[in-house]
């Protein structure tokens, strides 16, 4: 009867699941609790960002100056990328009106006040048309991974739970997926109990469907934890009307194919190498790679193509966060492509000998 | 002198084993196996071959096990044995060859296969830290198999608490775990892998018991060993393999007939050879105090003769299986180890 080899990989694995169901949760009600800190004090650095101001003429050389700081001496950086991670100081000293040459292209301009050993942002100012230099950091291409490639304003509810809990927790739930559904075959190898299994009357094709269902279970216990914990979060800090239940909800549940699909690469990487090493291996680049094959898909329409191979590119949250769209095309393509990777992982198991 | 012996008793070996492989070569068993083809036939192998990439398992193995026998299947480390037995279950994929049982392939039927074998492997794991009971019935439950009766029977009788956690067993009692979960389904072919291993001599008795009653009850029983003397005890037929091939098939009573027992005895003084020249006994040797005797039948009379005399030392051996086994391997030692 079906379901023997599930029961089983829940009595013998329940610690291990519920753990982390556990830190799911944590961190599902955890991470609305920054949100109104956070909220508070990017306000006051926005305020910040008024306090410098520049001025770029037609013809002549850029002014930068600033609201001054008693007893502080300043730093300017730039950078031609509002991510300033690869700025320089083009200024040091205690003035709080500067100038300099103008380029075509354009720059970002943190100004920091040194105090004592300290060092406060005063403000971004930027010769580019961006309406507001902390909005176009956060929405580096360089962030699309996190941000889903959306312009998102981390003064709302919806931006910051996209940037700091949709963009991490797939790529943290997926690696456990990942670790579960390889060891779950590779630890049967390992631990020199395929013999004793495949004594019985159990078909190689039904013992990798019961395995893969138990990871699919696992999937959707951990994002119904994840739904509980988030909603339960987010109503605890009472921005329930800026972010509503069904639309947390229906956000993650767009996620269950895509651990699916993980869960199944895993299941066949493990048939495959037989080893867990290299199962988790190559399982963990599958998840890993489609976080970087987007961040990359996302630099430049050129390299737009990359998206098309990360499974991130199908399951759009923030389609559902922001437009109230949900993508049945994608949620049902993923679908199938687990139900392939598994029927391949059975013909390969199939074949393959069952090594002492 | 001591080696003296030891050279003299080789020699008498190669006797015997050639005089063994004139009376039954491989290709008598083979017709032999032809001619029982009358009997239920539960294992049939036809020229079976199973290669890991280029390193040999078993090369050709031509095989019958009848039903109710219980058959013994000897060689050492390396020679083949789990490969055979494991392309049984359809663990592995052949190379060439046929292999049926009960009449359906091997790899291609092997759900079906299943439905009717229990299995001992060489070397197995549990799941860890679950109660014995709760993975036996766990097992028990992918063979559909509803009644644990079987199961506790087997765990009194082995003295297995079913209430201990896995990874608390020691080497034995997980062996008796092994051994339990081949029986409980009431199977109708046992597979067994060295199923001995790990298990103490009382043990290792009570395993025969079970063996035999299974035997008793019409069950078929292919069993590997190294151990010589308990494939003699318990197995109607043996199979010897040397580096993946079969060398030769008989039974344990013919081949115990053909190669004789092996009486050692020092006497206080010196006797004289003649004295011992009786029916049945096939060879003699003296070395001063000390006489070698192989004897193939009328044991009670040499017995008789040899109790004239005053005695200070005496050994019977009926271990002309494990003389005639090493007799096969001494050619080439044991460099096979890469085969499985």
């Amino acid at each position: 009867m079906f379901g023997k080899v599930i029961l089983m990989e829940f009595r013998s694995g329940w610690k291990g699941f519920s753990i982390f169901a556990f830190l799911i949760l944590l961190l599902s009600v955890g991470m609305p609790q920054f949100y109104p800190p956070y909220r508070d004090s990017l306000i006051t650095e926005l305020e910040g960002a008024q306090n410098v101001s520049i001025n770029v003429p037609e013809d002549g050389d850029i002014t930068l100056s600033w609201e001054p700081v008693e007893r502080a001496s300043y730093i300017v950086l730039e950078d031609t990328r509002s991510s300033m991670v690869t700025a320089e100081p083009i200024y040091m000293g205690n003035e709080t009106v500067i100038t300099f040459p103008k380029d075509f292209e354009d720059r970002f301009y943190a100004v920091m006040a040194v105090l004592d050993d300290d060092q406060v942002l005063i403000g971004i100012a930027t010769t580019g048309k961006a309406k507001d230099p902390l909005e176009d950091y956060m929405n580096s291409p360089i962030y699309a991974g996190f941000t889903g490639g959306r312009k998102l304003s981390m003064l709302e509810a919806k931006g910051f739970l996209t940037m700091e809990f949709f963009g991490f927790w797939w790529i943290l739930a997926g690696l456990f997926i990942a670790y579960m559904s390889v060891s779950a075959i590779t630890g049967d190898f390992e631990g020199k109990r395929m013999d004793l299994i495949f004594s019985t009357p159990i078909s190689r094709g039904r013992y990798v469907l019961e395995k893969f269902t138990t990871m699919s279970v696992v999937s959707l216990v951990v994002i119904l934890v994840a739904a509980v914990g988030l909603i339960g979060g987010i109503a605890s800090i009472e921005l329930s009307s800026e972010f509503d239940s069904n639309t947390v909800f229906t956000a993650l549940i767009g996620g269950l194919p895509l651990f699916m699909v993980i869960a199944a690469f895993g299941i066949l990487t493990a048939v495959i190498f037989q080893k867990t090493k290299a199962g988790i291996g190559v399982t963990f680049a599958f998840v890993i790679g489609g976080f970087f094959l987007y961040t990359f898909g996302s630099y430049s329409e050129s390299l737009e193509w990359m998206k098309s191979l990360s499974i991130m590119n199908y399951w759009d949250y923030c389609s559902v966060i922001f437009d109230g769209v949900f993508k049945m095309g994608d949620f049902i393509g993923l679908f199938i492509a687990s139900f392939v990777l598994i029927g391949l992982a059975i013909l390969i198991f199939k074949k393959k000998d069952i090594p002492t | 002198m001591i080696n003296h012996i030891r050279h003299n008793k080789e020699e008498w070996i190669d006797k015997a084993t050639q005089k063994y492989q004139h009376n039954s070569s491989l290709d008598t068993v083979i017709k032999g196996g032809a001619i029982n083809r009358s009997m239920e036939e539960v294992i049939q192998t036809e020229h079976l071959t199973k290669y890991y990439g280029k390193v040999r398992g078993i090369e050709d193995f031509t095989l019958t096990v009848n039903k109710g026998e219980i058959f013994g299947f000897l060689g050492p480390n390396g020679s083949g044995k789990t490969t055979t037995i494991r392309l049984c279950l359809g663990l592995i994929s052949k190379t060439s060859g046929d292999i049926t049982i009960f009449g359906l392939d091997s790899h291609k039927d092997s759900v079906q296969i299943r439905k009717r074998v229990g299995y001992v492997p060489g070397d197995f794991g549990l799941i860890s830290n679950i109660k014995v009971k709760n993975y036996l019935n766990y097992l028990l439950s992918l063979s559909n198999c509803k009644s644990d009766d079987r199961m506790k029977e087997l765990a009194a009788r082995l003295d297995l608490d079913l209430n201990r956690k896995t990874h608390e067993l020691s080497r034995g009692n997980r062996q008796k775990v092994g051994v339990i979960q081949a029986f409980m389904a009431d199977q109708d072919l046992i597979i067994l892998d060295e199923p001995t291993t790990g298990l103490d001599p009382l043990m290792q008795q009570e395993f025969y018991k079970i063996l035999r009653k299974e035997k008793e009850k019409g069950k078929t029983m292919f069993m590997s060993s190294h151990i010589l003397a308990e494939a003699e005890a318990v197995c109607d037929r043996v199979a010897i393999i040397k580096e993946g091939r079969l060398k030769i098939v008989e039974e344990i009573a013919s081949l115990q007939k053909k190669t004789g027992k092996v009486l050692d005895v020092e006497f206080r003084s010196p006797v004289d050879v003649e004295e011992f020249r009786l029916p049945g006994v096939s060879e003699i040797k003296v070395d001063n105090n000390r006489l070698l005797l192989t004897i193939n039948e009328n044991l009670d009379s040499v017995i008789k003769a040899v109790a004239n005399h005053k005695i200070l030392n005496m050994n019977l051996k009926t271990y002309s299986l494990e003389e005639l086994f090493l007799r096969y391997y001494k050619d080439t030692g044991r460099g096979e180890d890469n085969v499985r």
